[in-house]
């Protein structure tokens, strides 16, 4: 897995240096962070909204149990240590509303915690 | 498939009048199942989002272990459930013809809402949307009966 990240990331960098070059002025500068704390069940803040193009680090921090952060339509996945951190780092690509669950099993209201990104031009 | 669903509920209160002397014989179970099917579990033309590929078939198993296994077992079949053959109704095997003749919708509706009469709870908010679509995914393609070990819960 972690091989492969590595591979795509290393070939996406590299087309974007060959081809896109509008891309590359886009993509530079210091990645945005974001904190975001997951506690049983909610995560604040519970909507983020982003820049499409803009590299960007979620820092995703739990206040309690172990939990975890996934957005499927964008393949992302973090999963977060009891009292731990984790953090998520991409370029929106698309824009539009993308939602987050939680990706390890914390209790009752699990399946309720949601994180919802706002993808903008 | 639309009978007036009184002559349908009559039929139904019957075949509970029934159950009341004697365990559910042919004609009632049959009534039973055929009432589920056909009224009271709605949502039936709901299309699975999620692709059934091996990714998702996972995310099903794992997330059916933390809940769904008490009752239903690792395998979906009862194994190791101690409770299964004990309480009324019967836990069915959810490779069952009675469970994998329900829609994809259906089922999802009642792993939102659980189904009455039954002990079957519902999971809306203790699992996500996308978790319970992926049980859904792993439900029909059930791993061999007793491949899976027994609840950890059992195992002492
Ligand atoms: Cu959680």
């Amino acid at each position: 897995m972690k091989r492969n990240e590595t591979l795509m990331g290393a070939l996406a960098a590299g087309l974007i240096t060959i081809g896109f070059p509008g891309h590359v002025v886009k993509a530079q500068g210091a990645p945005r962070q974001v904190e975001v704390t997951a506690k049983r069940f909610a995560y604040a803040p519970g909507e983020i909204t982003l820049k499409k193009g803009q590299p960007v680090v979620l820092i995703i921090k739990s206040e309690d149990v172990a939990h975890g952060l996934r957005f499927r339509e964008l393949n992302l996945n973090a999963k977060v240590d009891k009292g731990g951190s984790a953090q998520l780092s991409f370029i929106p690509d698309k824009t539009g509303d993308f939602v987050g669950h939680c990706s390890v099993f914390c209790g009752s209201g699990h399946g309720a915690m949601s994180l919802t990104l706002h993808v903008v031009e | 498939m639309r009978l007036p669903a009184g002559v349908i509920l009559a039929a139904f209160a019957a075949a509970l009048t029934g159950c009341k002397v004697s365990p559910p014989g042919k004609i009632e179970r049959a009534t039973v199942t055929f009432v589920k099917h056909h009224i009271f579990i709605g949502n039936k033309s709901q299309k699975n989002p999620l692709e059934p590929n091996a990714a998702t078939w996972a995310d099903g198993k794992e997330a059916f272990s933390h809940y769904c296994v008490a009752c239903h077992g690792m395998d979906g079949q009862n194994t190791g459930v101690p409770f299964a053959d004990h309480i009324s109704p019967p836990i069915p095997s959810l490779t069952s013809d009675e469970v994998q003749r329900y829609s994809d919708g259906q089922l999802k509706e009642i792993l939102d809402n659980g189904i009455w009469p039954s002990g079957m709870p519902g999971s809306k908010g203790t699992l996500s949307d996308d978790e319970l679509w992926a049980i859904v995914v792993f439900i029909r393609h059930l791993p061999p009966a007793g491949s899976q070990g027994i609840p950890e819960m059992y195992n002492h």
